[in-house]
């Protein structure tokens, strides 16, 4: 096989350059196929994806509603966003709603998992397939039964509610599910734990499958009790896969967009915007393009710093 | 007694069974009041105290909604857009997933290869306008084209098919498919894809599930009625003065319906989907 660094070589020594430039391009023939065969993907990806990504870093340079010409203004857009009331709203909303769902979510998720990764259980397809659906199901139909669901006056939550307070004797109150600034977001969260568990609990249980049996069977030998086989031996060994899905779920929520943008339009007030809906309305709300994509700028690049800031503390964890 | 302990031992403890059955009716519980509210009328959706059972069963809400909206329409429109994305997403991920398995030293295969790994990382946040913008420049706004083609440069959909290429198509099936006079995409049409296509199953569903319910970018390129998107006629019902919920639970029913069908009939292939890319990334 040829040194992948040929053409670096041919360089190096001019006496046979020549050599080295004909075998390149015999070998570029003799592999012609490997280029047509890209050629569909780097097409599209050049036009629908690199092409953008940095005409999006020129638009965050300009200030431009795609209506009149667009002016160049250096960065004040960057500065404008450091500015902006707004922004730090929503990157707070995103953090709570990070905070509020994230948690219980990983949670049920690896319950959920530790009991159908028991080879004895049944019906293992169908507890699967009632916890796994919500991830398959449109969100903007999902997310206007929750609006019914926690519907102030006549949803069905709230009725339940009065119910059981009125059991227990006590005069309880509507819940402002979507009206107040305060429980929006718990509202929010509960539509992304709805959401994402099964998900999550899917990937855990392929997580699980992967460690070796045999430790468990080492570690009851040892005398383990269930328990401790779970916090000694499988917590440990899923670290990776908490770390994938804690991380996911991260990204998803800095840009979820569906959620927020039916449920609840980011309010009341802006109390659930997030990230997502932000740059949404930036750019398609007020077509502000130049500003929307120095603030789409920021947020991926602050965002990226937070992942490899997450991954490399759970590895060091972990080696610890 | 005898027969209780024997029961336990196979099928695990009846704890396990209460909490799973508890957290199988949360969790469906939206999908089955989804399905209810359909058949209510609107006053009936509203009833205090709620109605549980959804009887007698109404079905006016299908007949409005097919009356007041171009949801057949639609639905074609969600079915054409979904399936021309998933068959192009298959086509140039597969091509391009051999190509970086199949031939290891074509000079360029490296930096070829981590520019694709690295546009993995690119969110879309981030390219929505310009692609907007560029869409809007070559007048696909409002079109098919506008909402299949953007989304199917996958990457991940790249990297996937070449780790699946490359750990279940033996280099000695290349030689003897060349040996047979096979040309390279009579190879790939005819040797490679029947190979791989319990990955090619997953990555279509994962992409089918993703295109299928896409709300934001029908919302961006979408204009008429008569091109909508099933997401988005949904959305567009919810209007400023009071919503007819009982046809968007109908028309709700009918864009969740055939993936949930989908996913009933071949669990393992939409499982396969979720978890390939969590278990390889």
């Amino acid at each position: 096989m040829n040194p992948p660094d040929a053409a670096v070589s041919a360089t190096s020594n001019p006496a046979n350059k020549g050599q080295h430039g004909r075998r390149l391009r015999q070998r570029c023939v003799a592999n012609r196929w490997f280029y047509f065969l890209l050629a569909p993907f780097f097409l599209l990806f050049f036009i629908f994806g690199l092409y953008p990504l940095l005409f999006s870093l020129y638009l965050s340079f300009l200030r431009w509603d795609a209506l009149s010409p667009a002016t160049w203004v250096g960065l004040s857009n960057f500065a404008a966003l450091a500015q902006d009331e707004l922004f730090f709203v929503s990157l707070k909303n995103t953090l709570l709603l990070g905070l509020y769902h994230i948690p219980p979510m990983m949670l049920l998720a690896f319950v959920f998992a530790v009991l159908l990764d028991r080879q004895c259980l049944k019906l293992k397809g169908l507890w699967r397939a009632a916890v796994f659906f919500p991830a398959i199901t449109p969100m903007v139909v999902i997310a206007i039964v929750f609006s019914l669901l926690f519907g102030a006056e006549l949803g069905l939550v709230n009725y339940l509610w009065w119910r059981a307070a009125a059991v227990v004797g006590v005069e309880a109150g509507v819940l402002p599910w979507l009206q107040s600034e305060s429980w929006s977001k718990v509202t929010v969260s509960l539509l992304l734990v709805w959401r994402w568990t099964g998900y999550n609990m899917v990937i855990m249980l392929a997580g699980l499958q992967g460690i070796d049996r045999s430790l468990y069977e080492a570690a009851e030998v040892d005398g383990a009790t269930r328990l401790q086989r779970l916090t000694q031996v499988t917590m440990p060994l899923m670290r990776p896969t908490f770390l994938f899905v804690f991380v996911m779920s991260m990204i998803g929520t800095v840009y979820m967009f569906d959620e927020v943008f039916v449920l609840t339009k980011g309010g009341p007030g802006v109390s659930s915007t997030n990230v997502g809906l932000f740059l949404f309305d930036e750019g398609f709300g007020a077509f502000r393009f130049g500003y929307a994509s120095a603030a789409g700028y920021s947020v991926a690049a602050g965002l990226f710093l937070a992942t490899l800031l997450v991954l490399k503390m759970g590895r060091k964890d972990h080696t610890a | 007694m005898a027969a209780g302990v024997r029961k336990m031992k196979i099928g695990g403890s009846w704890k396990s069974y209460a909490v799973l059955a508890g957290a199988a009716l949360l969790f469906a519980f939206p999908g089955y009041w989804l399905t209810s509210s359909a058949v209510k009328t609107q006053d009936r959706i509203f009833a205090n105290p709620p109605e549980v059972l959804p009887w007698p069963v109404a079905w006016s809400n299908f007949a409005d909604v097919y009356a007041e909206t171009r949801i057949v329409r639609a639905f074609f429109n969600t079915v054409l857009i979904a399936g021309c994305q998933v068959a192009l997403t298959l086509l140039v991920c597969s091509m391009a997933g051999l190509a970086f398995a199949r031939y290891r030293d074509a000079p360029g295969h490296k930096w070829l290869f981590a520019l694709t790994l690295g546009t993995m990382m690119i969110p879309v946040a981030v390219t929505t306008i310009p692609v907007f913008i560029m869409l809007s420049q070559f007048g696909l706004i409002n079109t098919y084209w506008g909402m299949i083609l953007p989304g199917a440069a996958n990457a991940f959909g790249v990297f996937w098919m070449r780790q699946y290429i490359s750990q279940n198509v033996p280099r000695a099936l290349y030689d003897a498919a060349e040996i047979d006079g096979a040309g390279h995409l009579t190879t790939y049409w005819c040797v490679v894809l029947p190979v791989i296509r319990p990955a090619m199953a997953a990555l279509g569903v994962l992409v089918l599930i993703n295109s299928w319910n896409n709300l934001m970018w029908a919302f961006i390129v979408l204009r008429t009625p008569d091109m909508q998107t099933m997401p988005l006629l949904i959305y567009m019902l919810q209007g400023e003065q009071g919503t007819p919920y009982g046809q968007v639970m109908a028309a709700g029913l009918l864009a969740a319906a055939p993936l949930v069908c989908a996913f009933l009939l071949f669990q393992r292939a939409f499982i396969g989907g979720v978890t390939a890319g969590a278990v390889k990334g």
